[in-house]
């Protein structure tokens, strides 16, 4: 039970930057996920509060206490490794049954714990097994009982869904909210899924190249993107992002001459997001303008209609019972509510 | 059609030069074995059917042989050596393996570099500082000298199969709770025993047969089984059926060894991660 605080936190190998002057703080009990590309430096940063990796600057905080100089066993956090990190050569008793012996867990108390943990991520069928003998569903599934076999100040998880299949990653993921309500420990949780960020996390940090690009609750992050990456990043479909001016309160697109109230002053250079969702598609002539389809995409739960306007493509969605074949015209209207508008330069929001 | 037929003459010439090789190295051995049940007059004669008798094996613990007395001396030496090398060798391999040691690559290098100093070069040297300490015919020296030749073998292999062990396995444990010793004691030895067993008996090997260092260093008391073997040299001449059964000596307890080798060998090798 415990915040955890970064303070400028930076991890150098060499020239490169893996993790740059991060600040972060994590509040008692609460689910953070760490999302972004590959590479960012999520796990780099993970490893930095477990105590695997040595910042090269800035402090960590467990607690009321700096950890920098803690090995990783007086940190008090259980970590579920991208790679499981399960031991080989114990069963998958011993494996969750091994955080409470090498603590000093008094006998009789084990068995009770470790078969807790099993049956609440639906393992007791394997506990004489090894883990060479168990899917990678499974063995993700020792990993994750092994952490929470104790109550630890924090949760580390690294990508622990990655090696699911997508349809046991949908229910592990409801099992893992389930869980992580249940327990109630301080949570990191890295992943490069927005959609187990957005469902999972109580905030959300976006993390570009080391640095985090914004932290917020997933509506946050979802409705009011801080810059031109999060916009990209977050949402699938992507979010539509056009190159275009603003001339006298109208957006206009860098070929063409169509027209979309956004108001504001009149700027050279600009970028509009808007979600697939904020587009309203109608028959041609009902719209803002008329758009070609460029191609036509159906989900099952949806429609996808990535449309033609001026030299950019934008993606719209649809009815799922709306039917229409390549080519054909449609309208398009974009909600005035949710536009966002962007420097293309620096990336940064313009808030009009 | 042609490239079957090709592929059959092939596997042909491969299997008799396969059993040739085998030919050449058995052959030796069972001569040893043959005239090691023989009489002193049947030994030159390639019978292969006569009375066999144990009556050298008697012999050889006899005087003027006396045997037993290498036969322990053997044992200890090497022994004792495996049983200081393989622990030295793991602490220094696991360091090796896990720790960023300035000049590492430097010191890896010179430790497999004292390797290719042929024995003889350095044996004088050894002779005259070991006659200056009082080290020369102990068993103590020879020790010495063994976990010399061993210690680099057993360093690289050792080494070799702790790379093995995935990292994130002991970070996991260290993670868990564990110190550093624990980590050692619970994860990489557990992990790691196949391939110390495989190393130990390969230490044991080489010192067990060690035989140069043993011919110069010692005269009587701490002569071991392969310098025991000139001893079975009589007026009329080698005496073959004795040395023979003094040889089944000596490679009786490599047998076994192979043998468990083996087995431990081809799990060492196999075990690993488990991703
Ligand atoms: N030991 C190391 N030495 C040098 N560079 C490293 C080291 N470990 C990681 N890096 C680099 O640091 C950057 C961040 O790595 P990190 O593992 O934190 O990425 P990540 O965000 O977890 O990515 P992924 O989603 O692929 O797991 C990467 O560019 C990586 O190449
Ligand atoms: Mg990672």
């Amino acid at each position: 039970m415990a915040e955890v605080i970064l303070k400028n936190l930076t991890k150098q190998w060499g020239d490169f930057v893996a993790v740059d002057g991060q600040s972060l703080e994590v509040s008692d009990k609460e689910f953070l996920v760490l999302l972004g590309p590959s590479g960012c430096g999520k796990t780099t940063t993970m490893r930095m509060i477990a105590g695997l990796e040595e910042p090269t600057e800035g402090e960590i905080w467990i607690g009321d206490r700096m950890v920098n100089d803690d090995l990783p066993k007086d940190r008090d956090v259980a970590m579920v490794f991208q790679n499981y990190g399960l031991y080989p050569h114990m069963t998958i008793f011993d494996n969750i049954a091994y955080p409470l012996r090498v603590r000093g867990t008094p006998g009789s108390e084990i068995e009770p714990r470790v078969r807790k943990a099993a049956e609440q991520v639906e393992l007791t069928q394997f506990l004489e097994r090894r883990p060479k003998a168990l899917s990678g569903g499974q063995r993700q599934r020792v990993a994750l009982a092994r952490a929470i076999v104790r109550t630890p100040k924090v949760f580390l998880m690294d990508e622990p869904l990655s090696n699911l299949d997508a349809k046991l990653r949908v229910t592990m993921r409801a099992e893992l909210k389930h869980l992580s309500r249940e327990l109630k420990v301080t949570t990191v949780y890295v992943t490069h899924d927005q959609i187990e960020a957005m469902t999972l996390a109580d905030r959300v940090a976006v993390m570009k190249d080391g640095v985090i690009q914004q932290l917020g609750s997933p509506d946050e992050i979802y409705n009011d993107p801080a810059n031109l990456f999060v916009a990209g990043f977050i949402g699938s479909p992507a979010m539509n992002l056009i190159n275009g001016s603003i001339q006298g309160g109208q957006f206009v697109t860098t070929g063409g001459t169509q027209l979309v109230p956004v108001g504001g002053d009149d700027r050279k250079e600009v970028v509009l997001g808007v979600r697939a969702d904020d587009i309203r598609v109608s028959e041609a002539g009902q719209g803002n303008i008329d758009v070609p389809i460029y191609a036509f995409e159906n989900t099952g739960e949806a429609t996808l209609l990535t449309v033609q306007w001026g030299r950019q493509r934008v993606i719209a969605k649809g009815d799922r019972y709306l039917r229409k074949e390549q080519d054909d015209m449609i309208g398009i209207a974009l909600n005035p509510e949710h536009l966002y508008l962007f420097d293309p330069n620096t990336g940064s929001r313009i808030r009009t | 059609m042609i490239g079957r037929r090709r592929k059959q003459v092939m596997n042909a010439v491969q299997l008799s030069l396969i059993l040739i090789a085998i030919l050449i190295m058995l052959v030796p051995i069972a001569w040893i074995f043959m005239a090691a049940f023989k009489n002193h007059i049947d030994v030159f004669q390639l019978k292969l059917f006569f009375t066999p008798t144990l009556k050298n094996f008697g012999t050889v613990f006899e005087p003027p042989f006396y045997l037993g007395h290498k036969l322990m001396n053997s044992t200890i030496v090497a022994f004792v050596t495996v049983v200081l090398a393989i622990p030295i060798a793991t602490m220094a391999a696991y360091s090796f393996s896990r720790f960023r040691l300035t000049g590492e690559t430097t010191m890896l290098v010179v430790i497999l570099a004292t390797q290719f100093v042929p024995a003889v070069v350095i044996i004088l040297p050894f002779f005259v500082m070991f006659r200056d300490i009082g080290l020369l015919d102990t068993r103590i020296g020879l020790i010495l000298v063994n976990l010399a030749i061993v210690m680099p073998f057993a360093i690289w292999m050792i080494k070799g199969f702790i790379d093995g062990i995935p990292l994130d396995t002991e970070e996991a444990a260290m993670v868990d709770g564990s110190s550093r010793l624990q980590v050692i004691r619970n994860i990489v030895l557990p992990m790691a025993a196949p391939g110390l067993l495989t190393a130990g008996i390969f230490c044991f090997i080489i010192a067990w047969n060690e035989f140069l260092f043993a011919l110069i260093l010692t005269n009587k008391d701490a002569v071991t089984l392969p310098i025991g073997l000139a001893l079975f040299k009589a007026e009329e001449g080698d005496l073959w059926n004795l040395l023979s059964a003094a040889g089944i000596i000596i490679m009786l307890p490599m047998f076994v060894l192979a043998l468990i080798i083996r087995k431990y060998f081809v799990q060492g090798m196999t075990m690993g991660a488990v991703r």
